[in-house]
């Protein structure tokens, strides 16, 4: 299609010769070749010179001029597909990709069969799952070049992800049959791997299973075929074929935990004594496998069976010095039996051991290593932490101390005892202890960081996390750079708790912009992929990064998040820091006088410092953009404004904020009833009463009893009994109806009363109980006061007594500086090793003098 | 234990996992790189909750036919689960998909000078040779053997189907252990 606005031959070599710069980013070049044409009035104002001369100016990082001149461009020349697909490459580096796809629409309407702009498009449309949208394009790019592989891959990709298997299955057989003449290398077993996913998920695994076995001599991901097919076999209840498969894989991999799984389903095994003795037979045929006899033990559940196999399995694992031991049996606790069981057997070698050097009674049994009973003190140390009896605990830590000084296990452990005690500050100093004994082990220092981030020392941390950071920059900086998630949602709570709000904010901004850019990460394997023919892996990576924020990691940050802005959004921070005007009427002149020379000179100092300050931030704007501009290589590098914390905590929107961190968490953790009960306490503050209602439904739904949902539904009848007539009677009538089946026809002083006679005995519910039952009936106080500092409550915890605490100093029950003391003093005897219940002097002293490693040594 | 191919829903975790274990990071596009390239080459061991507690991440590299081999990227066991032989197992599963898949000949790989820990298992446990010092191979300016395991034997195991060979006894992987 000829230009809609032709230049003469001698400035058209010239455009071609701007374009050509442009792919060979030789921006510079181009920019001449851009003047040399514009330079000339008769075209000037030539449109698509224009509009390359702003897409070259991106790549530039001149971003401002580059939108005028494309702009500019565009306006003198609408009906160029050039033009707009110009304007739509510079929005796609700008990652507006909703704006991108228009253009594209709006150049494809000038030149229908453009293979680029169509190729680019659908890159767009499958980024941002415009999945009709993507069928579309790849339809149109398969009937202009129906000879290229790529073009029949993305058809039927297309259809597949539309969830037309058939029609997805017959492109690719059709492809596979005309196109592709051998050799069978990877790509073409790929392929047919990715064809055999689209027929198991369209539910036929006969043929499946059928397609499988035609083309398994040209399959080379031998592990493939034999995982699927155990897969199609047991889904056709073949069960027979099944065993087999799953044996030969077992032989494979003896340590897979799911192959055990099915093997069990295809031998249909359900009593556990069958289950018990299936694992013998894999322990002798697989006498180096720890699967087997791992799994036994969790199926084991008559008391002797486990008894006898446990004591195997500690004998064996004490004998060797297997570290994790406890580590991995530790999930069988959830049985108290099997607790106990382990308990009796490691007190018994214990005694032998220190007697006899023998794990039995029998002093004639086989003399067991002197590491055995390290093995069996660091065991027990563990046992008895787990169970929260920490002077056991310690006992036993301290007795493999002394055992041997030298094992930095230990004091990893002992670190974990006095965490799990309360003592968050003790716990990162043993750390450091451990950290100091090997420098070079990085797993070590990254505990040692976090254990120092619990205990609120945000900077050692950064210091300790530095001595494995890149030299020159900042730890933070570096870790930012690697998208270190878990120092960094650990910062954004530790921030949170010392109150550092602007600082929590800006952690978990962080969090969520790494989210960010691994979404954009998918954009260069669209194309990719196709070309390598890893689509099952590619589909793969599209379902991942659907749910991306699903992960943990989000989940915790978002937290943090909305936590802060709600507080924020209650208790707005001061513009600036406020100065406290002292008081001057009662000086006398002379000292006023002073007073006022300190005051001058302190106003001095601190404009300096402003000003230095003011210097250090520009330049490190000029450090980063110069950085951004180096890295514009990559034109897609998206230009972020900087997280700077003083502005995050005074944000104008909090709520708003809030809502963009808990959308994600909306579909994507919507099992967890805390996304319910956030998303309650911020639409609660903006007054939505719909919103209000949906997140009370979901989290009644996923737990009806949860005491923080009480709560809600508490608050919200009152602030219905105080807002609803202004309400639209037909929106009124609907939330009235919805809400009943929880209200039940009670007043909230009914429900309040209920919740605290019938609801379980917890602390939390207490807790929630007592605060209702205060707010609505003040005059009963006391009670609920007496209630929510009780400890006798059977899930009695540091963080629930931290919880009340809390309260109580918030003022949610009045002025209660005596109980508060009482309290206190009651938690600190139940929790003697909890800081969070000693007294303020002794808080400090430790927190601020961290043991040196010599102390700690002159310790033991 | 559970020892098992990587997915593209791993790649997140074996990436914390190597934040914590190891002093060379990679951005998540490099996971993805892996994972998207040689879906069958990187393991991941996990524990009952599913968490990553060990992974080897790995490559091909595909410089001319002849000499067709398989490249560890990282490789990394968390300390609080060392002595089970994790590394060692999935390390086998590595070198068996490169072989079976991509006609691997051997498997290379680098590590620190320093690291006597990782040069016990890779030349003990594993039968890895040392091929040559790479001078200042890591940013912080520390040398590298430059290591390589020819991988016929697993060739030969997977034409003729037999199981995988098991004589390797499991040799501690933590310096520290040996010392009480």
């Amino acid at each position: 299609m000829p230009p809609s606005n032709p230049l003469p031959p001698k400035e058209n070599a010239l455009f071609k010769r701007i374009l050509r710069c442009y792919e060979h980013k030789q921006y510079k070049n181009g920019l001449k070749f851009a003047k040399q044409i514009l330079s000339n009035p008769k075209f000037q104002e030539h449109g698509e010179t224009l509009a390359m001369k702003g897409l070259t100016l991106n790549c530039l990082g001149r971003k401002d001029e580059a939108y005028e001149y494309v702009r500019r461009g565009l306006r003198n020349d609408l009906k160029s597909p050039v033009c707009w697909h110009v304007y739509g490459l510079l929005q796609r580096s700008d990652k507006k990709y909703d704006e991108a796809i228009k253009c594209y629409r709006n150049a494809l309407k000038w030149e229908k069969e453009n293979i680029q702009i169509l190729r680019d498009l659908s890159l767009l449309q499958i980024q941002m799952r415009d999945l009709e949208g993507y069928k579309d394009t790849r339809y149109q790019l398969f009937m202009l070049r129906p000879t290229q592989r790529a073009s029949w891959i993305g058809f039927a990709m297309s259809y597949h992800l539309l969830g037309d298997y058939e029609m997805a299955n017959s492109i690719l057989d059709a492809f596979r049959t005309n196109q592709m003449k051998g050799p069978y290398d990877y790509e073409h077993s790929e392929l047919l791997l990715y064809q055999n996913m689209v027929l198991a998920e369209s539910g036929q695994y006969e043929r499946a299973l059928q397609h499988l076995h035609k083309f398994s001599a040209q399959i080379l991901d031998k592990l493939s075929i034999k995982e699927t097919s155990g897969e199609y076999y047991l889904k056709l209840k073949r069960f027979k074929e099944a065993e087999a498969v799953y044996e030969d894989l077992l032989k494979r991999n003896p340590e897979n935990v799911m192959y055990y799984e099915k093997l069990i389903e295809a031998k249909q095994l359900t009593n556990p004594d069958d289950k018990v003795a299936f694992f013998d037979v894999y322990k002798k045929e697989f006498p180096r496998a720890i699967a087997p006899r791992r799994l036994q033990l969790t199926e084991a559940l008559a008391q002797p069976v486990f008894e006898k196999l446990v004591d195997e399995y500690l004998r064996h694992g004490l004998h060797k010095g297997i570290p994790p031991l406890f580590v991995d049996l530790r999930s069988l606790y959830k049985d108290k039996s099997k607790a106990e069981s382990i308990e009796k057997l490691i007190l018994q070698y214990l005694e032998n051991l220190t007697k006899n050097g023998t794990f039995g009674p029998d002093a004639s049994e086989t003399k067991q290593p002197a590491s055995a009973l390290l093995w069996a003190y660091y065991y027990a140390a563990q046992h008895f932490d787990y169970k929260q009896e920490t002077d056991r605990a310690l006992h036993y830590i301290d007795a493999a101390i002394e055992h041997t000084p030298t094992l930095i296990e230990l004091f990893i452990v002992k670190g974990r005892i006095y965490k799990h005690a309360g003592d968050p500050v003790s716990a990162y100093q043993w750390l450091e202890e451990a950290q100091a004994m090997d420098t070079a082990d990085r797993y070590v220092n990254s505990k040692c960081a976090r254990y120092m981030l619990r205990a609120g020392h945000v900077k050692r941390a950064e210091e300790m996390c530095a001595k494995f950071t890149r030299e020159g920059v900042p730890a933070t900086e570096n870790l930012n750079e690697m998208q270190c998630m878990w120092f960094q949602t650990e910062a954004a709570a530790s921030y949170k708790r010392l109150q550092q709000w602007g600082e929590a904010l800006k952690k978990a901004h962080e969090v969520d912009r790494h989210f960010s850019e691994i979404m954009e990460d998918q954009f260069d394997f669209h194309s990719y992929c196709m070309r390598k023919m890893t689509l099952r892996s590619y589909v793969g990576l599209l379902r991942l990064e659907d749910v991306l924020r699903a992960h943990p990691f989000y989940f915790r940050c978002a937290r943090v998040a909305i936590d802060v802005y709600l507080r924020l959004y209650t208790s707005p921070l001061q513009d600036a820091p406020q100065t406290q005007e002292p008081d001057t009427e009662n000086l006398a002149p002379s000292e006023l006088k002073k007073l006022r020379n300190k005051q001058r000179k302190a106003k001095r100092k601190a404009e300096q410092e402003s000003a230095l300050q003011a210097q250090v931030q520009v330049k490190r704007e000029q450090h980063h953009k110069a950085r951004q501009q180096q890295e514009q290589g990559d034109p897609e590098a998206p230009q972020l404004d900087e997280l700077v914390p003083d502005k995050l905590a005074r944000a104008e929107d909090p709520l708003e904020q809030a809502i963009k961190f808990l959308l994600p968490l909306r579909t994507l953790a919507a099992d967890r009833i805390d996304t319910h009960l956030m998303a309650f306490e911020i639409y609660y503050r903006k007054d939505k009463p719909l919103l209000m209602l949906q997140s009370i439904k979901r989290a009644f739904r996923l737990d009806s009893s949860h005491p923080h949902l009480h709560d809600c539904l508490l608050r919200f009848q009152r602030w219905l009994d105080d807002n609803l007539a202004s309400y639209n009677p037909s929106v009124a009538a609907v939330i009235t109806k919805e809400i009943e089946p929880m209200v039940r026809g009670r007043s909230a002083v009914q429900m309040a009363e209920e919740f605290i006679q019938s609801a379980e005995r917890t602390q939390a519910n207490a807790l929630w109980g007592a605060r209702a039952l205060c707010r609505l009936l003040p005059a009963r106080t006391p009670a609920a006061l007496a209630q929510a500092t009780a400890l006798d409550y059977p899930d009695t915890s540091i963080q629930g007594c931290v919880d009340v605490l809390e309260s109580l100093r918030q003022g949610e029950f009045g002025a209660c500086e005596k109980e508060i003391e009482q309290y206190i003093e009651a938690c600190r005897s139940k929790f003697p090793y909890a800081i969070a219940f000693k007294p303020a002097a002794e808080q400090d002293a430790a927190a601020d003098a961290p043991l040196q490693p010599k102390e700690i040594a002159v310790n033991n | 234990m559970n020892i098992r191919c990587a997915r593209p829903s791993d790649l997140m975790n074996m990436q914390h996992c190597n934040l914590l274990c190891l002093p060379e990071n990679y951005q998540m596009k490099y996971y993805f790189y892996h994972g998207l390239s040689w879906p069958q080459l990187s393991y991941v061991a996990e524990d009952e909750k599913g968490h990553i507690v060990g992974y080897v991440l790995a490559k091909m590299e595909e410089d001319g036919e002849d000499n067709r081999h398989g490249h560890i990227t990282s490789l990394a066991v968390k300390r609080s689960h060392r002595r089970l032989g994790l590394a060692q197992k999935l390390m086998n599963q590595a070198s068996l998909a490169m072989v079976e898949c991509f006609q691997a000949k051997y498997v290379s790989l680098h590590v620190r000078k320093s690291n006597r820990a990782a040069l016990n298992l890779y030349t003990n446990s594993l039968g890895f040779k040392i091929l040559e010092i790479e001078p200042k191979y890591y940013a912080d300016g520390e040398d590298a053997y430059s290591m390589m395991r020819d991988l016929s034997a697993f060739a030969a195991e997977s034409k003729t189907e037999l199981p995988p060979i098991e004589n390797l006894e499991i040799v501690s992987e933590s310096a520290i252990i040996s010392q009480c």
